[in-house]
């Protein structure tokens, strides 16, 4: 399934690979680009099991500084954060990267996408649950109240759809080297949207291949077998020629995540922008929030399957 | 019939007792061809006939002994003594007694820029197309039209062109009375126009006639050669990157010709050398091919039958041989027109069409064992009827009647994979039946006051099968689906379009002249990206879809200086479009799949307005015209844009065009065009920030940006062979003997200076955050810079 999107982007990204191969020259240009307003963003999730962690910046302007100070700074701290699930109220608790309990730190650094030892330099904070985990077939109600503005959003935890199988096999010509594959069979009833990530057996954090998300819009209902990359090979220390294939003898472990419709909106336009951003032959797009209130980002909730695979 | 009799009757008895009608046909003595808006005058009467497309004139004057002057704008004008004591018909076949080359002495469209009640609208000569400069040697006709006050083009790569802040969709293009969906090739490079098949370009940019409808614009209207009737001839040329050849003939002398002529790009020849077979992009080539075809033929007097044909297509191959990717995309049109002329009376012609046309985008690609093909198109098989009634020199009348059966594939996409296949739903294809009536009526109100008035009357039809996808959020509602079946009538839609011009006539051989015209346009051009492309999707008038419909006013000031050699007008439009359409923000092209193309559109409104200013000169050595448009276009949707007004992405406040050309001696001649124009609007990302890791962006307001200034300066030469060459007689004389191989080459230089305007702006980031050298900049990609190139054109 990872696959059709990429053809329908390509079919799009295609035309202009024949008029930049005729001829095009390239050079920077400062250009007025008016309608900047800055907004509050807010990257929340809940999954099942998990607490709830919801991460706070700013956006900025086109042309701002775009250097260290600038990013570490875009994050904002001064708000509040509350998440219900109906019986229960929870004010979400602040946790910084130089105040991290000791042996989050691993985590918080793939989180923040910050290297472990500089941690401690800066300062980012993250808003944590501490009186609930998410549970199957609950609603989350986020609110944010920053200033005089309050942002709100609602998230609900998915029954999660298990695969029905998991394989690796070796790529047309290779014996080492191969995608990962999975049989699926979509329930037909409703709209399912997944997301797919995978990780060795010895990492700390997951990975998310080029395109994670995907729903049933071409399968609903039916049962199919897809392949995903290996998104871990891309780090620079897999040589080029092994890149996006698991070898033959690696253990991984396949998650594949459930979400609701409204949040797969967000994550499909979002990976649109990411493969088609700056290409005059696609629609500007902006991400559509399930916030309330102005500011960009999503509240989602997130049930998963997960299973270990050994490449053989 | 009776309709037609009646009308016969009622004008034709009553000026019978009076008057005598001459008629005929004005064809070319060099090869038989008709020739369009050719005069016939009576000077010592002031009275005159213009021929039509087929060449046809019919004037009703005082029984009396005249000379007539046949005015063609080819050769020196032609006296006729004719006695008019009865109706006449007389063919005339001009420039038999005229050497090659000589100078042109009257044209035959002086003084049309002020007498006649056209506005906005020009005929272009195709002998002066071919000086102007010409991209890669490529004459382009659709170039041409771009250089004049009003019209735009959509920018280096992008195919179709603007006409009065109205979109490419709104030009109806036509080739023998054959509609003509998409006009380009290489995304605007070339128009699908070959130059030595074209006899003749006409564009009306306002106040369209009531005989022309179902585009909300303007009418681009081309008419091929028919053919030498006279002997076989072969022209062509060799270019840079593109050769044409054409053959035409007699099929009978003087009774019917032939025409072909065919073209091809070896663009892919020189891809092929310039890719290594190691490269990655191997097997990766473009080209486009075309070809014409025309055959007609006199079955008598009265009757005339013509056969049209177009077929091109441009075919792009890419390879990734190390992705294992691979992508296939032809498109193309088919047009056919078979026409009949019929000669009722030397007052009443009629001519009769049937069309095809066809328009079809593929997309094939494949990769590992995925396989992916997307299709889109547009097939209409028509008819139409028009007559031309003409009771006298001052009144002349059109009615008619047309049809279209459309079928329209929006979008038809299969994918599969060895084991699995996708469901993308059943190929989408929606059918309809256009129709309208119109009549229009010419007269003089008095030697001042001229009018054009018209009433074109239009119907369609969305008619089964149809399948009707109801979309669902798939939160609180699901999707579901209606069949409709053959022949069920989903909708119905018509509508009246006044149409309406006149032309005041001043003391001062200048005039005023004023036009209103109200379109229905039922066909629309869906485009997901900011610049015009096949993979735009042409999609019909639905139950949902509506079509769109506006109107435009527009008011000049026509004035000829020093005896007609100069020509000049003011021309001021408004004009207001509604129902026009856009994709919801965020739109990309798989939403296509399994749902209705009209589920994903938005529809809002539409003005333009501006002013035109135009100088030509058309006599002399020196030729060429000047064009200003201050212009204004913008754009109100609902939801787009939050509601709010926005300029539309080819909104321009100046547009300024030179075209000069230069004829130096019988050998040389000299051209040079300058193009300056506001930069096109675009909408560009006013803020970044961060989810996940990812950077994402924040678009700002639609269109709010706008690019720098395009202009650009072209230059070209052509240089002549000499027509004659010396020999030596028996008697030791030297004779000049007309040659038979003729040739010219054409230098172009395209972008003299080395303009590099912008094609599109896209934001850019490289680097690290954690690094340091992250950066967001805005780049601007050129496409052509300084293009020299030379074109051998031969004739035989």
């Amino acid at each position: 399934m990872n696959k059709l999107m990429p053809f329908l982007q390509k079919y799009a990204i295609l035309i202009p690979s024949l008029l930049l191969i005729l001829a095009a020259c390239t050079k920077e240009v400062k250009i007025d680009i008016p309608g900047f307003k800055e907004n509050l963003v807010i990257d929340g999730s809940i999954e099942v099991g998990q607490p709830a962690i919801v991460l706070l910046s700013k956006s900025a302007n086109i042309y701002a500084p775009t250097n260290l100070e600038a990013y570490i700074n875009s994050f904002v701290d001064d708000a509040t954060v509350i998440i219900s699930n109906g019986t229960t109220i929870d004010t979400l608790t602040k946790l910084c990267t130089d105040n991290l309990p000791p042996g989050t730190e691993e985590i918080a650094a793939a989180f923040f996408g910050i290297p472990v030892e500089q941690l401690a330099e800066v300062h980012i904070c993250a808003f944590v649950s501490t009186e609930m985990v998410g549970e199957v077939g609950k609603t989350y109600d986020l609110k944010v109240i920053r200033g005089e503005k309050t942002y709100t959003a609602s998230t609900s935890i998915l029954p999660p759809t298990a695969l029905d199988s998991l394989y690796w096999k070796p790529q047309n010509g290779l014996t080492d080297l191969g995608f990962s594959w999975a049989k699926l069979n979509d329930p037909g009833a409703n709209s399912d949207a997944y997301r797919w990530e995978v990780k060795y057996v010895s990492d700390a954090g997951f990975s998310k291949p080029f395109n994670p998300y995907f729903n049933d819009k071409f399968f609903n209902g039916l049962s199919f077998e897809f392949a995903y990359e290996n998104p871990m090979s891309f780090n620079g220390e897999a040589p080029e020629n092994e890149q996006g294939y698991f070898r033959r003898g690696d253990t991984i472990v396949v998650k594949l995540s459930k979400l609701g419709q409204r949040e797969f909106n967000f994550f499909d336009k979002k990976y649109t922008q990411i493969y088609t951003a700056g290409n005059p032959f696609a629609t500007p797009t902006n991400i559509p929030s399930n916030i309330q209130g102005g500011a960009f980002g999503i509240w989602v909730g997130y049930s998963y399957w997960m299973d270990t695979l050994i490449c053989q | 019939m009776r309709f037609i009799l009646i009308l016969c009757l009622l004008f034709g008895f009553y000026v019978r007792a009076q008057k005598a009608t001459l008629s005929g046909y004005i064809t070319d003595s060099k090869n038989g061809e008709a020739l369009i808006g050719a005069k016939v005058v009576i000077p010592s009467i002031n009275q005159g006939a213009v021929t039509n497309t087929y060449g046809f004139y019919s004037l009703t004057v005082p029984i009396g002994s005249y000379q007539i002057e046949i005015r063609t704008g080819i050769y020196p004008v032609e006296v006729k003594s004719i006695d008019l004591s009865n109706d006449v018909s007389l063919n005339i076949e001009v420039g038999s007694d005229v050497k090659e080359l000589q100078e042109v002495v009257v044209n035959a469209k002086r003084g049309e820029n002020v007498n006649s009640t056209k506005m906005g609208q020009i005929e272009l000569e195709m002998e002066k197309i071919k000086t102007l400069p010409a991209f890669m040697g490529e004459v382009d006709v659709i170039k041409t039209i771009q250089l004049l006050p009003g019209v735009s083009s959509v920018s280096e790569g992008g195919q179709g062109f603007y006409v009065r802040g109205g979109g490419p969709d709104q030009n109806l293009v036509l080739i023998d009375e054959g509609v003509v969906y998409n006009a380009a090739h290489l995304f605007g490079f070339f128009s699908v126009f070959n130059a030595d098949a074209v006899k003749s370009v006409n564009l009306i940019k306002g106040s369209m006639p009531a005989n022309y409808g179902g585009r909300m614009s303007s009418v681009l209207e081309v008419n091929m050669n028919e053919g030498n009737n006279k002997q076989f001839k072969v022209k062509g040329g060799i270019g840079l990157i593109s050769s044409r050849l054409t053959l035409e003939g007699p099929i009978v002398k003087d009774k019917g010709s032939f025409i072909i002529s065919a073209r091809r790009t070896y663009i892919d020849v020189i891809m092929k050398a310039a890719i290594p077979d190691s490269s990655p992009f191997a097997g990766s080539s473009y080209y486009f091919y075309d070809f014409n075809a025309k055959l007609n033929y006199k079955l008598g007097q009265k009757d005339r039958i013509f056969l049209s044909g177009y077929y091109g297509k441009d075919v792009f191959n890419f390879s990734d041989n190390e992705g294992g990717f691979g992508a296939r995309m032809p498109w193309g049109n088919g047009i056919a027109a078979l026409r009949w002329n019929h000669l009722f009376t030397n007052k009443l012609f009629m001519n009769v069409t049937g069309t095809i046309s066809d328009y079809l985008f593929k997309f094939g690609s494949n990769q590992d064992q995925f396989r992916f093909e997307l299709a889109s198109g547009v097939r209409d098989v028509g008819g139409k009827v028009d007559f031309s009634y003409f009771p006298n020199s001052k009144h002349s009348m059109k009615w008619g009647a047309n049809y279209i059966f459309h079928t329209f594939t929006p979008t038809s996409v299969s994918a599969q994979t060895d084991s699995v296949v996708f469901n993308t739903g059943a190929a989408q294809k929606l059918y309809s039946h256009e129709s309208a009536l119109y009549f229009l009526d010419e007269f003089d109100l008095n030697d001042k006051l001229k009018f054009n008035v018209g009433l074109r009357y239009s119907m369609f039809h969305h008619v089964g099968p149809f399948t009707r996808y109801y979309k669902g959020d798939g939160i609180s509602t699901q999707d579901s689906i209606y069949q409709y079946n053959k022949g069920d009538l989903i909708k119905f839609y018509h509508g009246l379009e006044p149409r309406f011009s006149m032309r005041w006539l001043l003391p001062d051989k200048s005039s005023i002249k004023a036009g209103y015209s109200y379109n229905y346009q039922y066909v629309h051009l869906t485009s997901l990206s900011a610049v015009s492309l096949p993979t735009d999707i042409w999609y019909p008038t639905t139950d949902l879809a509506k079509p769109e419909k506006g109107w435009q006013a527009s008011i000049g000031y026509f004035r000829n200086f020093f005896n007609d050699m100069f020509e000049t007008s003011v021309e001021v439009y408004y004009k207001e479009m509604n129902n026009m359409i856009e994709y919801k923000e965020g739109a990309i092209p798989s939403d296509n799949v399994n749902d209705n193309t009209d589920n994903l559109l938005v529809y809002g409104k539409g003005w333009a307005y501006g002013i035109e200013f135009y100088i030509k000169k058309s006599l002399g050595k020196f030729t060429g015209w000047v064009g200003y448009t201050l212009a204004k276009t913008d754009r109100k949707f609902p939801d787009l844009n939050e509601g709010k007004l926005y300029p539309a992405k080819y909104d321009r406040r100046h547009d300024l065009s030179v075209a000069l050309t230069y004829k130096l001696n019988d050998r040389w001649t000299f051209s040079s065009a300058f193009i300056y124009a506001t930069g096109n609007t675009l909408t560009l990302p006013s803020s970044w920030y961060v989810q996940e890791q990812n950077l994402l962006f924040n678009y700002g307001a639609r269109n709010s940006t706008r690019m720098a200034p395009y202009h650009r300066f072209d230059l070209s030469a052509t240089l002549y062979d000499r027509p004659y060459k010396t020999k030596t007689d028996a008697s030791g004389k030297e004779i000049q003997i007309k040659k038979k191989f003729r040739s010219n080459w054409s230098f172009s230089i395209y972008n003299v200076y080395n303009r590099a305007n912008p094609f599109f702006l896209y934001v850019d980031n490289d680097g690290n955050f954690l690094n340091g050298d992250f950066k967001i900049s805005v780049k601007q990609v050129s496409l052509f810079p300084i293009i020299p190139s030379a074109t051998w054109n031969f004739e035989f």
